[in-house]
């Protein structure tokens, strides 16, 4: 919830303290090549390397039709049970709780 | 208008709790509240809005930002 969000805010001293807050819940990770993770964080390290269990991969990719040339963004998505996340390849991560819409 | 010499480290401290506008590598804008950042120029916003060639395209309460995908931090000149 906001107000949950706002109270794990002020124990915030560094950035790396939000990743440590956020152990345990569940985690929106955005990552190059236009992938998205939701899962729940169950470890990570200095270098954003993380291990997320239940996770939902969801892979966009932008579809052209040869005949139409009508643009489609194509979601894919799968589901795996435990999965370790190799940190450079990490741009954002948001404890899901924090946002009003899930 | 500040005249005296700062170092980026000075103007890091400033702005925090400022609303500022983080540009990615890849383009992408974050616009938010600076919680704080460190020598790695990761960063913690929060009320983030995540902007696409100009479009509004999600909304995250707190988020992490990657140093290294980042291109510049931005804030907004405090009026006197």
């Amino acid at each position: 919830s906001r107000q949950q969000a706002l109270a794990s805010l002020a124990s915030i001293e560094e950035p790396m303290d939000l990743i440590r807050v956020s152990l345990d819940e569940i985690v929106h990770v955005k990552m190059r090549n236009e992938r998205e993770l939701r899962g729940r964080l169950h470890a990570f390290d200095s270098h954003l390397n993380m291990v997320l269990g239940d996770v939902e991969e969801t892979v966009t990719t932008l579809e052209i039709d040869e005949e139409t040339y009508e643009e489609v963004y194509k979601a894919t998505k799968r589901t795996v049970p435990m999965l370790f996340v190799r940190g450079d390849g990490v741009i954002l991560v948001s404890p899901i709780g924090s946002s009003q819409a899930a | 208008m500040s005249s005296t010499r700062q170092t980026p480290s000075d103007f890091l401290k400033q702005i925090i709790h400022r609303p500022v506008v983080v540009k990615l590598n890849s383009g992408v804008d974050y616009r938010g509240v600076l919680v704080c950042l460190d020598g790695f120029m990761n960063i913690v916003l929060d009320q983030t809005e995540e902007y696409i060639n100009g479009q509004l395209k999600a909304k995250y309460g707190i988020a992490f930002l990657r140093g290294n995908n980042v291109l510049y931090i931005s804030a907004q000149k405090r009026k006197a």
